[in-house]
């Protein structure tokens, strides 16, 4: 119907889409989410003990928590679809002004999500530099067969003993570099104006928004792919592992499997230093150097040799908790690539509001910029 | 050109754990892990400033300069992590000083 500015209203119980008027995102959809965020969390924290399920009974508060963050994204994304970029508020005070409103705000977001993973780091630098590294504990011939040594084991010992073990880690980082530029193409694709698009494609300008909508949405299925891709290669490098490839299996030992952190006993449980030891007699005691204390207490008779228990459970935290974090954080971009793909492939994003990939593309740089960080000290060294 | 460096950088990241570099890092001085540790370093810098510089529009845009110093206001907070909570040991609170300890701990 006709408004009183001469602007078309459409007011629906979802909530404002009077764009023209100069409301956008307006939304109490991002309440409704945080409250969901709120009882999901509050209930995911009594369910697991070190490891241990505990409490199964807080699952009815998790799955309350799904429910709210979902029809809270439902509701947003409701009311985002008939976004067009016609009014995008801008800053009109110093230091923002003349610039998108909701461009600083990602700023802002990223400025506390920069906190969280330094928080992460921090305590990944704290444990690793204060706590002995296994491996010289274990070379230093200082401890007992029978009692539990307490030290840090990264979990780089074990990722980058082979090119198989690496090899997740290794094409994960590549997917997040590539799946970064697919983003940087679709916003350019969003960007460019009718004419260009024509002319550059070829195309009839009568054309153009159907041409436009198939390729944007191509580069961010694209991404949502990549991002899809790097989730399950962790899983497979958790929990799962993989076969060597038959010729290749005597590049890993004569092993024919590679086996998962959680198989070779990398873990967050009690008893975890049950499960993982460094042994003398482990490759016939080939794998202990000559130049080492143990090696010089082996052959003096000195040292009895067998098992040394280790108890990783710090080291373990540290790794599963910051790149566990930085996985939640894909799956997120995953859940928003999702309907920006939707809306992308339905016509939703033109040179008016391209802006709207650029700032998705923000978070999802950060996403790949605290990869830069994590895959060389938790995965590498 | 930005996403082929990052590519490249990459790779060459990948290839400096996985290439035995012991006889090289001998002939510098150094030892494998040391020498490791410096490249990491070394490619993680550039790969870190090309995301945020040319993906992230820290630079060359109209408003990169006031968005630089947006991102950068959490430095502070970020040195003082890294620096009085990451480089402390785990024992430092009760390996401290007696001096700078509170009473009830003397």
């Amino acid at each position: 119907m006709s408004g009183d500015h001469g602007h078309e209203h459409h007011i629906e119980p979802w909530g404002p889409h009077d764009w023209s008027h100069g409301a956008p995102h307006n939304s109490f959809a991002p309440l409704v989410m945080s409250i969901g965020f709120g009882v999901f969390l509050y209930a995911f924290a009594n369910i697991f003990v070190m490891g241990e399920l505990e409490n199964i009974s807080s699952m009815a508060g998790v799955m309350l928590g799904f429910i709210i963050i979902t029809i809270g994204l439902i509701i947003w994304w409701r009311q985002d679809m008939s976004f067009d970029g016609v009014y995008e508020p801008q800053g009109v005070g110093a230091p923002f002004r003349n610039i998108d409103l909701r461009k600083v705000a990602m700023w802002i977001f990223l400025m506390s999500e920069m906190m969280v993973f330094t928080s992460l780091f921090s305590t990944y630098i704290r444990y690793r530099l204060g706590i002995p590294n296994c491996e010289d504990v274990f070379l230093s011939g200082e401890w007992v067969e029978g009692t539990t040594v307490n030290c840090f084991e990264p979990a780089a010992h074990l990722i980058a003993s082979s090119w198989f073990h690496l090899a997740p880690g290794a094409v994960n980082t590549f997917a997040l570099i590539v799946s970064s530029f697919t983003i940087v193409l679709a916003l350019k694709t969003a960007k460019m104006s009718n004419k260009k698009y024509a002319k550059k494609y070829d195309i009839e300008t009568a054309n153009v928004d159907a041409h436009r909508s198939r390729k944007v949405g191509i580069y961010l299925g694209s991404t949502l792919f990549l991002a899809t891709l790097f989730l399950t290669l962790k899983l497979i490098e958790w929990f799962v592992g993989f076969p060597t490839p038959g010729p290749l299996t005597d590049l890993n030992h004569g092993h024919s499997e590679i086996k998962s952190l959680f198989a070779e006993g990398y873990t967050i449980h009690a008893n975890a230093y049950t499960n993982y030891h460094y042994d003398t007699s482990y490759h016939g005691g080939h794998d202990i150097p000559t130049d080492s204390a143990l090696y010089a207490m082996l052959e003096s008779g000195a040292h009895p040799g067998g098992m040394m228990m280790a108890d990783i459970r710090v080291s373990a935290s540290t790794f599963y908790v910051t790149t566990g974090t930085h996985g939640v954080h894909v799956f997120a971009g995953m859940v928003g690539l999702s309907y920006m793909t939707f809306k992308a492939l339905r016509g939703g994003y033109g040179p008016s509001n391209a802006v709207s990939i650029e700032y998705f593309g923000l978070y999802w740089h950060f996403v790949d910029l605290v990869w830069v960080l994590v895959f060389p000290f938790f995965y590498l060294y | 050109m930005n996403f082929y460096g990052l590519m490249i950088l990459t790779a060459i990241e990948v290839g400096a754990v996985g290439v035995d570099l012991s006889a090289f890092a001998e002939s510098i001085g150094a030892t494998e892990k040391q020498l490791t540790f410096g490249i990491l370093w070394g490619i993680g810098i550039p790969k870190f400033i090309m995301i945020a510089a040319i993906f992230m529009h820290l630079y060359g845009d109209a408003d990169s300069k006031i968005l630089t110093m947006t991102a950068l206001f959490p430095a502070f907070f970020i040195i003082v992590m890294i620096f009085f909570i990451g480089l402390t040991s785990p024992g430092a609170p009760t390996d401290l000083p007696a001096w700078c300890r509170p009473p009830s701990w003397l």
